[in-house]
């Protein structure tokens, strides 16, 4: 191992990251605009401002402190999330593979969890103006069960995030672990290697099912318009994210489109076999696979209400048995 | 230009306080940024509905007796820099409410929305039309722009 | 409701969830507290109030064409049939008989008037299901009703067609105005059934809507829902029947079995094709002659009522007249007694559908704010 090689390899990680920011950064305007805006016959924002200028904009507003029982715990989260995704993606780069246990299956699903830990303590940490904290005199003398305990609508916003722990995100774990059952590896490394020389896996039944089910995850994973009850408008408004102002929500902004390329760059890792690597022209796959997924996702949600869970329920099951009946035909 | 008045122009976020007219002005605007004859967003120029989010509060209505203090908290929770827009002939002096009776002071009626939070542009009309909704956030932008 | 029929013991219900006043899944003003148990909705309760600018007192004692152009400002959605209904009262104590053409106008701006209510209903329920896509399609449509509103009436909101004795001048139908009210008719027919074809296709929809906010024919009777509401539980009741306004015409009466969210839905679907049929036989058959019949005379009278049905159901106005001014006046407004419902709908759905159960009874609380209680009769 010469100096040159580590640098290198180094130099690739950072760039390969930066390219990745990039391009995240472009996703949330082009599914806004391109897909969204064009199914609703309509003109529809820039490309440029949802993802990255209204980010930037943020970064300039005044910095308020919000109402929330540990303000510096509830700021902290948003960057914690953002770490965890970049560290996803540092696991999914060819150059970090001889990390072994960080770069395989089980540290993923592990930096996933995180996430959605954080979207708990967002959820119960976050005491906004709407709502309860409008000044009205509703429990005034005659008023039906004056003496209830109240809560925010962020509370149950985090009561939801902790279901979506429980069972949501199911389906994308059950997809993750099809290129495990198929290569008899967790390591990202030993997946990439067998299906550089056998072929992609979604090219075979087991991985076909899978990339739809990984797809079914990656929308519940991104709260997505279906399935995004956890910050839906007709109840929650914004859910967890309520009271984040200026830095803190331009890194809630940033990690939505960075999350949807390290997902894309996930998918292409396991299910066609090739890493985010900026030396390679396989990084172009990886950016296309992230475009196609924010254009599926986009087409879903422009034609989908949001679901309850007596939809959400049903269509969980079912994407996880599909996810089984995967697992079962990779082991075979 | 610097970075930060250029992201300001290019990404606004408009929040919606209806304080208590009668509803003309509230589906005009809301229907200005949804309906995709209008289609406020290829302005830039987003709804949202959280007040940690907004640049621009818009207050129709002549601010009723309940509504003073919720408008008022919803203002303080808006960062800096921030800008309002009265919209609608109740915001602007109380409307039809306020005034058809002379000089009997109203009670029902706190309006208009200057004597509670400062007003930084005034889109006239009953109800107003979208079109002057879209030149009243264009009225605020310096504002917004030349603020740190 | 009242203290007696509640469904709920005291016991039962963890938690309140406060809504309002300012909230994305409500166009107006009101405080909704949903008292939940594991996200299930137990029992509701709607707070009006905050709209209050106590328009029948300022009405006491204006005078009263000052009074009618001051109901329009009621409600910025039904502005139409607020100053057509205070007109009409009016016009039943003076004993003034109105031109016919004019007649017809004013029924033309009332239907006109009720497929933007609908089209607005459509979009916002829609909305607030979560589906963007069907609301901008409805929002577009509804922009064909306004332009049509705006050419007549000179203003998107408040027209203010009505005046005692006729309609205003500027409201004349001429062979220009007729043609577009035509063209813009055939636009929203086929819009709105391709809507509706895609809204009973569509499973997913399906799914989010049906069982959900169910009213029974019983609580409807019991809590005195009017007008679609009351359409979609089954009871063919419309006042456009009996009322002497629309004799000439010929439409039919939709109503609905159910009485969930996607019956509500539909059943505004399909009334906008019956109020079409209406708007195209008025102005087919528009009489010749004035629209404006100025010679009457003012005298005192006695409290006088009108009933007129409007987009959401039964409005009520009445008041006496003195010495040219209104006395006593009381504008009593549908969604008034649809609140009952609105509550009832909520009660055993999910907190995301809670403010769904709301919207299918089309509130406007705008319109309502003078209750302060809803009584059981």
């Amino acid at each position: 191992m010469s100096t040159i090689t580590i640098v290198y390899s180094v130099l690739g990680v950072i760039c390969t990251l930066i390219l990745a920011l990039i391009v995240g950064t472009f996703l949330p305007g082009f599914e806004r605009k391109y897909i969204q805006a064009r199914i609703q016959q309509r003109i529809g924002p820039p490309t440029t401002s949802p993802g990255i200028i209204a980010p930037i904009k943020f970064f300039f507003k005044e910095n308020i402190s919000p109402n929330s029982p540990v303000p510096s715990l509830y700021k902290s989260l948003p960057i914690v999330c953002f770490i965890v995704v970049l560290l996803i993606l540092l696991a999914l780069t060819p150059q970090m593979y001889f990390f072994g246990a960080l770069a395989s299956i089980i540290a993923i699903v592990g930096f996933l969890k995180v996430e959605k830990v954080a979207y708990v303590l967002m959820g119960s940490l976050s005491k906004s103006v709407m709502s309860l904290g409008l000044s009205f005199p509703d429990t005034v003398k005659g008023a039906a069960h004056p003496n209830t305990e109240k809560v925010y609508l962020e509370d149950i916003s985090s009561n939801r995030a902790f279901r979506m722990i429980a069972f949501g995100s199911f389906p994308f774990y059950l997809a993750l672990f099809i290129p495990v059952t198929i290569t008899g590896s967790i390591f990202l490394g030993d997946i990439v290697a067998y299906q550089q020389a056998n072929g992609p896996f979604i090219f075979t039944l087991a991985g076909f099912i899978g990339a739809i089910v990984f797809f079914i995850g990656y929308m519940i994973l991104l709260n997505e318009y279906p399935f995004n009850i956890l910050k839906s408008k007709a109840d929650v408004i914004e859910g967890c994210y309520m009271e984040y102002a200026s830095k803190y929500r331009s890194f809630v902004y940033l990690t939505k489109g960075f999350l949807m390329f390290t997902l894309g760059a996930l998918f292409s890792v396991l299910f066609i076999g090739i890493p985010p690597n900026i030396f390679s022209w396989g990084i172009i796959v990886n950016i296309l696979v992230a475009f196609i997924f924010s254009i599926l996702m986009g087409v879903m949600s422009a034609f989908s209400p949001v679901f309850t869970y007596r939809q959400f329920y049903p269509v969980v099951i079912s994407s996880s048995l599909l996810g089984v009946l995967a697992l079962a035909i990779g082991l075979l | 230009m610097s970075l930060k008045p250029f992201s300001r122009a290019r990404a606004v976020h408009l929040m919606l306080v209806y304080t208590g007219g009668c509803n003309g002005c509230d589906i005009e605007i809301v229907n200005c940024v949804l309906s995709p004859k209008f289609d406020i967003e290829q302005y830039k120029v987003f709804l949202t509905w959280n007040p940690r989010e907004a640049d621009v509060l818009v207050v129709t209505g002549p601010v009723t007796k309940l509504n003073e203090k919720p408008l008022k908290e919803i203002y303080e929770s808006i960062p800096n820099p921030k800008a309002v827009i009265a919209a609608g002939s109740c915001a602007l002096m109380g409307g039809v409410y306020k005034n058809i009776h002379g000089d009997i002071p109203s009670e029902e009626i706190m309006g208009p929305v200057e004597n509670i939070i400062p007003v930084d542009a005034k889109v006239p009309g009953c109800a107003v039309r979208p079109e002057d909704i879209l030149s009243g956030v264009v009225a605020t932008l310096p504002k917004l722009l030349e603020a740190d | 409701m009242t203290e007696e029929n509640k469904p709920v013991k005291q016991e039962v219900i963890e938690t309140e969830v406060a809504m309002g006043t300012v909230h994305p899944a409500a166009l107006e003003p009101y405080r909704v507290r949903l008292f939940v148990e594991d996200e299930i909705v137990m029992d509701a309760e709607i707070t009006i109030g905050v709209n209050h600018r106590g328009i029948e007192r300022i009405m006491e004692g204006l005078p009263v064409e000052k009074a009618n152009a001051l109901t329009e400002k009621v409600c910025g959605i039904c502005s139409n049939a607020h100053i057509w209904n205070s007109v009409l009262t009016a016009e039943k104590g003076l004993g003034i008989e109105v031109p016919e053409r004019s007649n017809y106008i004013r029924i033309i701006m009332g239907e006109l008037e009720r497929l933007h209510s609908h089209f607005l209903f459509l979009g916002h329920g829609n909305e607030v299901l979560g589906h963007e896509t069907f609301s901008m399609r409805v929002f577009y449509l509804r922009e064909t009703v306004m332009e049509l509103l705006r050419m007549i009436g000179g203003n998107r909101v408040q027209y203010g067609a009505s005046i005692i004795g006729g309609v205003r001048p500027r409201c004349e139908i001429d062979e220009m105005r007729t043609q577009k009210i035509l063209e813009g008719m055939d636009t929203l027919e086929k819009g709105i059934l391709d809507f509706a074809d895609r809204f009973v296709l569509d499973p997913m929809v399906k799914s989010r809507t049906e069982g959900i906010g169910v009213i029974t024919q019983k609580q409807a009777k019991e809590l005195e829902v009017t007008g679609p509401t009351l359409r979609a539980t089954g009871i063919a009741q419309d006042l456009r029947v009996t009322m002497k306004e629309y004799e000439d015409f010929d439409f039919d009466i939709i109503t609905m079995d159910d009485g969930d969210v996607r019956s509500n839905l539909l059943m505004r679907a399909l009334e906008i094709p019956e109020s079409i049929k209406i708007i195209r036989q008025a102005v087919k058959n528009l009489p010749k002659g004035p629209i404006l019949d100025r010679s009457w005379e003012m005298f005192d009278c006695d409290s006088i009522k009108s009933y007129i049905e409007v987009p959401r159901g039964t409005l009520y106005h009445s008041y006496a007249i003195e010495e040219g001014r209104v006395r006593g006046s009381i504008i009593r407004t549908p969604s008034m007694s649809n609140i009952g419902a609105m509550q009832t709908a909520c009660i055993g759905d999910h907190v995301t559908d809670a403010q769904l159960c709301i919207v299918q009874c089309d509130p406007c609380f705008t319109c309502t704010d003078r209750a302060i209680k809803v009584i059981k009769i």
